[in-house]
């Protein structure tokens, strides 16, 4: 059972990774790449933000993978509880936006 | 990625990941492994140089993403332990502070116990010789060796004595004894009630039974049990041979052997009429007497002039002095090094613990009970510390009671409580109010420069987001001291609580 409600706070290195995955950057080595953040905290954060149902992952399909001569990627995404945080979280860190910015935001 | 030593990263990374996922929980481990080589084989991509070689810095970087793995895999194995409670934050914490203190008391009281000059010193201490014993000797010899002649004691003796009730006596002769190996002794041929009149016990004391009853008991001096017989407990009973005759070992007196002139190494508990079998004549040794109440109340000062007559009703001229007995024993040295910390700490570090503040918020009275029973706690386990600390060091090197063991133990144990109250004090005032942890994260603020126009020094904050501790770099008219400035509930959000990650 998800153990953190939707009004839950986030560390910023927390706020930081659901804004990478919000902003496209859907695996752990593009999360890491973008944040600046090191492998022993990315990895363990996203295991606690799964557990709280604040995003979800899902295995690459292997012949994607196949056809890119390369191994097959573990994708993360938010979830509504963790696009609800999140928003929650923007409004915390008002720079989160500016250092991450989403897709939109960099369209525009 | 034709690089030679590759072949030697390469499997070693995909190893240090495949080990490591023997933490993970079984179910996951497979998922695991997999999403974590898949990541792998990205970085090593990445790295990869135009002539497709992996430099020593990109190995490095990649080295440091597979290490990422070992907090990854027990943060899987702690989220599926039932048990996955948020950590305590425990880090500085006053629990953690004492837990330390507690342990660094408890190992050094266990190897004081373990010292065996200690355990001497504690004897020597306790087994001190009666105070109304005097050391008799002629008022004409010199004091240095209060020896005095068989035949002027057995004239005294005869006499009807007012100022003494009962006397002891014995002399020395070097003998070879028998003992594992022969062993040369100061041997003190005693009369049998020496020790009773001294008042010392006699340790290791055992029933004797058969044949070696008749033997004449001997007692060790503590010294010679633990040079000649390995400090064995189960001493007393044995058989040894002197160069006169057998003897049985009664048992061993305590560390209190120097107190006494001659340095016997045994003392042979003789019956009178054996003394006065074996004296030879114009023989000469030590007496004491012991005070009677009268002989008491009738001693002015310290050292007595006694002149008696003897049997034949000529003049003697005696001195009696009591036994003087320097030793303190640790706990009167640790008492007087205490007080000496104590008195000294002042002068080492201001005693102010920097409790004043810039806003109106307060801890509450039961907070302030805790940071002083931390304070307090912090002292007794100092100076606990001080104690057997210092009885580690004296007797490191001593393995019986020393004068020079006691003065290292009164200097150790006036350094550590001296320093240990210092460091007290010193931590107390970086310790939070509201929570009593350690601040941390300390910043510059402010331009030394600008010292009139604002404050510059250091500023702390408390990890649990109660306070910010302001220390100022150049104490001024207005700002002297530390202080502290409590923060409100609206900043909580910056701090850690158990659901940040």
């Amino acid at each position: 059972m998800p153990r953190m409600a939707t009004e839950a706070k986030l560390s910023h290195t927390a706020a930081m990774i659901l804004q990478a995955i919000s902003a496209g950057f859907v695996y752990g080595f593009s999360i890491m790449e973008m944040t600046g953040l090191p492998s022993g905290t990315v990895y363990p954060a996203m295991r606690r933000l799964e557990r709280d149902d604040l995003i979800r992952s899902q295995w690459e399909r292997q012949s994607i993978a196949d056809a890119e001569q390369r191994p097959p990627r573990k994708y993360y995404k938010l979830t509504t509880t963790g696009k609800n945080t999140l928003e929650a979280s923007r409004k915390r860190y008002p720079l989160l936006d500016r250092l991450i910015p989403t897709e939109e935001a960099r369209s525009v | 990625m034709r690089l030679t030593s590759d072949f030697v990263f390469s499997p070693a990374q995909r190893s240090l990941i495949c080990a490591v996922s023997v933490l993970v929980p079984a179910a996951q481990r497979d998922d695991w492994r997999r999403e974590w080589l898949g990541e792998l084989w990205h970085v090593r991509h990445s790295l990869v140089s135009i002539d497709e070689t992996l430099s020593f810095d990109a190995q490095r970087e990649i080295a440091s993403f597979c290490l990422g793995a070992l907090p990854d895999a027990l943060c899987l194995r702690r989220q599926s332990t039932p048990s996955s409670a948020p950590p305590v934050h425990v880090h500085g914490s006053a629990g953690q502070t004492l837990l330390w203190l507690s342990a660094a008391v408890a190992i050094c009281a266990i190897i004081a116990r373990l010292l065996p000059g200690v355990e001497a010193e504690n004897q020597a201490a306790r087994s001190l010789i009666k105070p109304n014993v005097l050391l008799i000797s002629e008022a004409v010899s010199d004091s240095a060796h209060p020896e005095i002649s068989m035949k002027l004691i057995r004239n005294w003796q005869r006499t009807r004595q007012r100022f003494f009730q009962e006397m002891a006596f014995y002399r020395i002769s070097h003998e070879t004894a028998m003992t594992a190996n022969p062993v040369r002794w100061n041997v003190a041929h005693a009369s049998a009630n020496l020790f009773a009149l001294l008042g010392v016990p006699i340790l290791f004391v055992e029933p004797v039974d058969g044949t070696a009853a008749d033997l004449t008991p001997a007692v060790l001096s503590h010294d010679t049990w633990m040079r000649d017989f390995a400090s064995d407990p189960h001493i007393a009973g044995r058989i040894v041979r002197t160069a006169s005759r057998k003897v049985r070992i009664a048992g061993v007196a305590p560390a209190v052997g120097w107190q006494l002139p001659g340095a016997p190494d045994v003392w042979l508990l003789e019956s009178e009429r054996e003394l006065a079998a074996d004296t030879p004549a114009g023989a000469s040794g030590y007496l004491f007497a012991q005070l009677s109440g009268r002989g008491e109340a009738a001693m002015l000062s310290a050292d007595a002039t006694i002149s008696a007559r003897d049997a034949a009703d000529m003049a003697i001229d005696l001195y009696g002095a009591p036994i003087l007995a320097p030793v303190e024993g640790p706990w009167n040295l640790y008492e007087f090094a205490l007080f000496l910390a104590l008195v000294a700490l002042p002068a080492v570090t201001s005693v102010s613990l920097g409790e004043s503040q810039v806003s109106s918020h307060r801890p509450s009275a039961k907070q302030r009970m805790w940071r002083f029973l931390f304070l307090a706690g912090k002292f007794a386990l100092v100076a606990a510390l001080g104690l057997y600390g210092s009885l580690d060091v004296a007797y490191f090197s001593f393995s019986g009671y020393s004068p020079f063991a006691e003065l290292l133990q009164l200097f150790a144990c006036f350094v550590i409580c001296l320093m240990g109250f210092r460091w007290a004090i010193a931590d107390q005032r970086q310790r939070c109010p509201m929570c009593l942890r350690r601040v941390t994260n300390p910043a510059t603020v402010g331009l030394a420069s600008r010292t009139f126009l604002g404050w510059n020094g250091t500023e702390l904050i408390c990890m649990g987001g109660h306070a910010l501790l302001h220390v100022p770099s150049l104490p001024t008219s207005w700002f002297g001291g530390q202080r502290w400035l409590y923060l409100d509930s609206s900043w909580e959000f910056l701090f850690g609580d158990s659901y940040v990650y």
